[in-house]
């Protein structure tokens, strides 16, 4: 907020950092455990009184120095040069915090340069005691520099008490400092055996060659179990948060942990083969691979140690973002570009918009991001994103994704930049407005006078969502669902049949037609579909089937029913990706893939790798699926709590977080929802409560159960539901849902609006379950299917969300309604056996 | 835009700001005599190679030299890097990041140069027809670093011409308006090769002290170089000098005083050397020169203070007092030069050892 930002574009993303730093420090822990070597080896040649084992430590001095003092040097000030210029208020907060610790390295510095020059320059003119004591005091001095520089770099990474008192010592003598140290200091011991390689390789003279090289290996290979014990010590002393960071949390850090754990063992082997192996032709090569391995080893754990400390630069002092975290807030609440000193944009207008974009763009993305390189790029990553997708990411930073800083913005800005990132950074993904052709369907005839028979369909799911595994690999759909049918005999006191009555069902569609037969059980006919069937390629958010009621080998009563299917499903807004099909719908192979390999990064699975091969990912394996009765595995979240609980932390803020997911936005492919609710204005958190008060109420379950991750994922949410966390009821999916009664009291017309939080004790309760008072029919059969009641008003057709009503009264509304009792009963009722007020005027009429 | 706005919120001082100012002074005074004698020694190797029909014994001296020049021109000038970040921090990350793709270049053209003097040490009995070309490579950079030092620093207490970065946020902006900015740099460049070539001079004359027979031979030329120099760089500076703003320089009271005084102090130190020069007297004339110096640096800190005083002073930074870093940094100061004479006694030849 305070230094303007060097738009490096593709250079950006720690490439410039990653090129000179990983030199300069590969090089910089030569320079001291070479500085070891150099008196080592002259002792070596000392006491062995070979005049080759000195010649060669000349030899490797004059080496050492210019690799040392000038790429070694010169990128130590390069380092400084490119911090200042990446994160200038860092730097400026780590000069002014260490000033003298830094001037003290510098005095170390110079001895260094001094000790170094006199030795290589004094070689054979002084007396071997004053040369070693020059050789010791680079050494030490060399050391020194080291000790001082480990404290200022393990403070960014673990400032520990110094966040409390502000005090040089805490902050010098941190957390991490003492094994930081110690691990420092035998990687260095290491890399002088990896340098010495170098040189002695070359030895012209082969038993000299093979003694020095062997010699080399020693000091390669000695130190390895220190080096892990120190490793270990290290991870030991890294305070929960970064432990986390650095093991669970952070995405990509995976191949840099098994890279150096790889590596120990690896190297090891190489340096065990140099000592053994002697040709040349083996020893030449496998020393400059050894070299490379080593700067990968140190490579990988100083990035490590880098995103280790996300989101911050100097860990909970200062944001990634050059925001200090007592800041945030205040910036928050003013806005970024109110905030910020180098905006041109200090207020957003219709006009400016994506200007402000770029340069919240700028403050907030580019200190870690590319644009376009090959180092943290954020194309791909905004190529995956719809706007409000990004939005709910943004949001979700420093909560759900606790390796990002928190948005610095305000809500304002939180649009604007999301905005910016998927609209003008990247083409985007965003989908402009369906037209919606509407389909006439014709409702079966019925002849009120002469039928003798009524068949009354309905499904126990309105509208089932299906991610049409087949094409997309992934297998998160409901439950197939189950159709039902009553056939009532027409009369003043009408009979509903099961006995000597075949019903069947017939679902046309592309794959060729789904047939069966229904089961009798009491009063009612069900069948189970063993599948989803697949929507048409024409796309319609249903399926029509025929059903027929058969007796005596002849159609009593036949009638269609629509089952709403919705393959709408909104991951690609954030996990990217085109439409499965139609370009408005289904889910893609490559969004499929992107949702797995997020979750093979968070949960360590490989799922991804099933996909690839071909195979159907179904996770009810894992996760409990209670819309189908899936067991799963005991120690995972449920599918319901684990969709919901998960994503909840992203998009609770969204305030069309339903639809985000689900079919039903205004302007998709599905339409609005055609509920009669909808149209009355209530939405669908009124019954199901907002996303997190949904989650929550799912995850309760789950903690009480003690799975794993319901504690966490609880915690995320915890201030962002409506309701303290306390007073929501834990329940189980598919089981424990809104109950119809909560609103429609004694089943009157609704004095409240919100159904959240009062939940059905069991199956029975649920509105697809439940019989009317006189217990024969189901609420179904005349109010239609929950999420589509009469009078439904499908966007793609008037008829399909009313097809039997439509068929046997001419009417919309449910069965009987407006006192349309004569269509089962032949004649005018006056007793409301089927529940109160059924002889009411039906209330919420379509215009 | 007003530039004011700009300006960054400068962070804690551990210490008042007299002790960043006395140790970035104190610094930068031994930064610039070894920048100058390597920046001086490298034009002087060039000119003596591109100009001259054989190789002078100077630039046998300069090549063996010269490498160590830069490391300690490196070292010295990290230590008042340090101390103006703390002190000036704010405007010199600024001024950084405004030319940051020049900036950066320097450490590139830096370990180019390094590695181009050891060659010309290393390889200069064998680069035949080549020395002119290596010299120039070295001379080249090392001047072009200088002009990306002279950019920054002038960038730096100009915040007026910041607000240019909404054009140009590339990192690809230099202060050439400024229009002290080529004096500016054209005097260090000058008073360089005046100081090389007065530490040749000293050099020789260190080496006739010692009974060197041929060494007095090489004064002559030596401070041929320090004298042309420095009185063509009477006339820079003279240039340069009305190039400040009025403001600089007609400023009162106690800072027009101290600016006036250090500048006719230095500018009389600088007759003083240049007479000595001209007669030869190497001793003298280095102490004279080392009088101006001290009286430049003080008064390029003053017209820095005096340019920069609209926005920002020193003397507003906030103190947090830790003193105990302070005291240990300022122990192991002097532990390290005491090291350094006992490490340089070690070395030095000892008449005892020499004769046995």
């Amino acid at each position: 907020m305070n230094y303007p930002i060097w738009q490096l574009d593709a250079f950006g993303g720690g490439l410039l950092i990653a090129i000179i730093a990983i030199i300069h420090v590969y090089i910089s822990h030569f320079a001291v455990g070479g500085g070891l070597f150099l008196v080592l080896t002259e002792m070596k040649g000392l006491r062995e009184g070979s005049a080759e084992i000195l010649a060669y430590t000349k030899r490797h001095t004059k080496f050492f120095l210019l690799l040392t003092m000038v790429l070694g040097g010169m990128t130590g000030v390069g380092i400084w040069f490119t911090i200042a210029l990446i994160s200038p208020a860092a730097t400026s907060s780590l000069i002014h915090i260490f000033v003298f610790a830094w001037a003290i390295e510098w005095v170390f510095f110079l001895a260094e340069i001094i000790a170094l020059l006199f030795y290589y320059y004094t070689f054979g003119r002084l007396s071997p005691r004053k040369h070693l004591i020059l050789g010791w005091i680079y050494f030490g001095c060399a050391w020194a520099s080291l000790f001082f520089i480990n404290g200022i770099i393990d403070f960014m990474l673990t400032p520990g008490e110094w966040l409390n008192n502000n005090n040089f010592w805490s902050g010098f003598f941190n957390p991490t400092f003492w094994p930081a140290l110690f691990f420092r200091t035998f990687m260095a011991v290491m890399i002088a055996g990896l340098f010495g390689f170098l040189t002695s390789v070359n030895i012209k003279e082969a038993t000299l060659r093979h003694k020095m090289v062997r010699y080399c290996g020693l000091w390669l290979l000695t130190p390895v179990i220190l080096l892990l014990a120190s490793a270990l010590w290290y991870k030991a002393a890294l305070p929960p948060a970064q432990q986390e960071m650095i093991f669970t949390r952070l995405p990509g850090m995976q191949p840099f942990l098994t890279l150096f754990i790889w590596l120990t063992p690896l190297i090891t082997a190489g340096g065990l083969a140099m000592a053994v192996l002697r040709p040349q032709a083996i020893r030449r090569p496998l020393t400059w691979l050894l070299l490379l391995l080593g700067f990968l080893y140190l490579g990988s754990f100083e990035f490590i140690r880098e995103k280790g400390r996300k989101p911050y630069i100097i860990h909970d002092y200062m944001y990634s973002t050059s925001i200090r975290t007592t800041e945030l807030g205040q910036i928050q609440e003013t806005g970024v570009l109110a905030s910020a000193r180098w905006v041109k944009n200090k207020t957003i207008t219709p006009e400016n918009r994506m200007a402000a974009g770029r340069e919240l763009f700028n403050l907030l993305c580019l200190p870690c991001h590319s644009d376009g390189g090959p180092l943290n790029d954020i194309l791909p990553l905004a190529r995956r994103f719809s706007p409000a997708g990004m939005r709910s990411f943004l949001a979700s930073m420093g909560t759900a994704n606790p390796y990002m800083p928190p948005f610095a913005g305000n809500e304002e800005e939180l649009g604007v930049l999301a905005d910016y990132l998927t609209t003008r950074l990247v083409p985007g993904i965003a989908d402009s407005p369906v037209h919606i052709s509407k389909e006439i369907i014709v409702p079966p005839p019925f002849d009120r006078e002469t039928a003798g028979y009524l068949l009354l369909a309905s499904t126990d799911r309105g509208m089932i969502l299906s991610s049409e595994p087949e094409q997309s690999g992934i297998d998160f759909s409901f439950g197939p669902p189950t159709l039902r049918a009553q056939v009532i005999q027409r009369g003043e006191t009408p009979a509903v049949l099961s006995e000597d009555i075949e019903v069947s069902y017939r679902i046309d569609n592309d794959h060729g037609p789904l047939l069966g037969n229904m089961v009798a059980t009491d009063n009612t006919f069900e069948a189970t579909l063993s599948k989803i069937p697949a929507v048409s390629q024409d796309f319609r958010p249903y399926l029509l089937a025929e059903i027929e009621a058969v007796q005596g080998g002849r159609v009593i009563a036949a009638t269609r029913l629509k089952i709403g299917i919705s393959t709408e499903i909104g991951c690609r807004n954030c996990h990217g990706g085109p439409w499965g099909q139609q370009g408005r719908t289904g889910l893609s192979r490559q969004t499929a893939a992107n949702i797995l390999a997020v979750h093979d990064q968070r949960s360590k699975t490989r799922l991804g790798d099933d996909l690839a091969a071909g195979r159907i990912v179904v996770c009810r394996d894992c996760h409990a699926d209670h819309s189908r009765g899936a067991a799963g595995q005991a120690d995972r979240l449920n599918l319901s709590a684990a969709m919901h609980g998960f994503h909840a932390a992203y998009l609770y803020k969204n305030s069309n977080s339903c639809t985000f997911c689900h079919a039903g936005s205004d302007h998709g492919t599905t339409g609005s929802p055609e509920d009669l609710h909808t149209r009355l204005g209530l939405a669908c958190s009124d019954c199901h409560g907002s996303l997190a008060d949904h989650a929550i109420s799912l995850l309760k379950e789950e903690q009480e159960a003690k799975k794993p991750g319901s504690n966490k994922l609880l915690t995320l949410l915890a201030d962002h539901g409506t309701l303290p966390v306390e007073s929501i009821k834990g329940r189980v999916p598919w089981t424990m849902e809104p109950d119809c009664l909560t609103c429609h009291v004694g089943f009157q017309p609704p004095e409240t609006a919100t159904a959240f939080n009062s939940w059905t004790a069991d199956k029975k309760g649920l509105f697809a379950h439940r019989f009317g008072d006189e217990g024969v029919l189901l609420c179904a059969s005349c109010h239609g299917a929950q999420h589509t009641l009469y009078p439904a008003d499908n966007a793609h057709s008037t008829e399909a969300g009313n097809l039997q009503p439509l068929q046997y009264q001419n009417s919309p509304y449910p069965i009987g309604a407006d006192r349309g009792c004569a269509v089962c009963h032949t004649v005018a009722m006056d007793e409301e056996l089927h529940h109160p007020g059924s002889l009411g005027t039906f209330r919420n009429r379509l215009e | 835009m007003n530039p004011a706005h700009l300006i960054p919120t400068p962070d804690l001082l551990p210490v008042p700001w007299g002790w960043f100012q006395l140790l970035l002074s104190t610094t930068f005074l031994l930064h610039l005599l070894v920048m100058n004698i390597m920046l001086g020694w490298a034009i002087i190797a060039f000119c003596n190679h591109a100009f001259k029909d054989s190789i002078p014994e100077d630039n046998q001296l300069i090549s063996r030299k010269l490498p160590f020049t830069i490391a300690f021109a490196v070292n010295f000038g990290v230590a008042p890097l340090l101390f103006l970040q703390v002190l000036y921090g704010h405007f010199m990350y600024t001024s950084s990041v405004l030319m940051a793709v020049f900036w950066l270049s320097i450490v590139g053209l830096l370990i180019l140069a390094y590695y181009a003097t050891y060659i010309y040490n290393l390889q200069f009995s064998r680069l035949s027809g080549l020395h002119t070309l290596i010299s120039s490579i070295i001379a080249l950079f090392l001047l072009i670093i200088t002009f990306f030092f002279t950019n920054n620093m002038s960038l730096m207490i100009h915040p007026e011409s910041w607000v240019r970065y909404f054009d140009q946020p590339d990192g690809m902006m230099l202060n050439l308006g400024d229009p002290t900015l080529l004096p500016r740099y054209l005097h260090s460049v000058l008073a360089s090769v005046a100081v090389g070539g007065l530490a040749l001079g000293l050099y020789h004359d260190w080496r006739k002290r010692r009974g060197s027979a041929t060494a007095a031979a090489n004064i002559p030329s030596a401070m041929n170089w320090f004298s042309y120099a420095t009185i063509a760089n009477f006339g820079i500076g003279t240039w340069y000098y009305g190039t400040l703003p009025a403001a600089i320089r007609t400023v009162t009271g106690a800072s027009g005083a101290f600016l006036l005084g250090f500048l006719l102090l230095g500018i009389t130190a600088v007759i003083m050397a240049l007479i000595y020069g001209l007669q030869h007297r190497v001793r003298y004339a280095a102490g004279a020169v080392l009088g101006a110096i001290i009286c430049m640096v003080t008064v390029r800190e003053l017209v820095r203070r005096q340019t920069l005083a609209p926005w920002f002073s020193t003397s507003e930074l906030e103190v947090v007092p830790q003193y105990s870093p302070l005291i240990a940094f300022l122990l192991i100061f002097a532990a390290g030069l005491s090291l350094i004479w006992w490490m340089i006694r070690l070395v030095l030849p000892n008449d005892k050892e020499v004769r046995s």
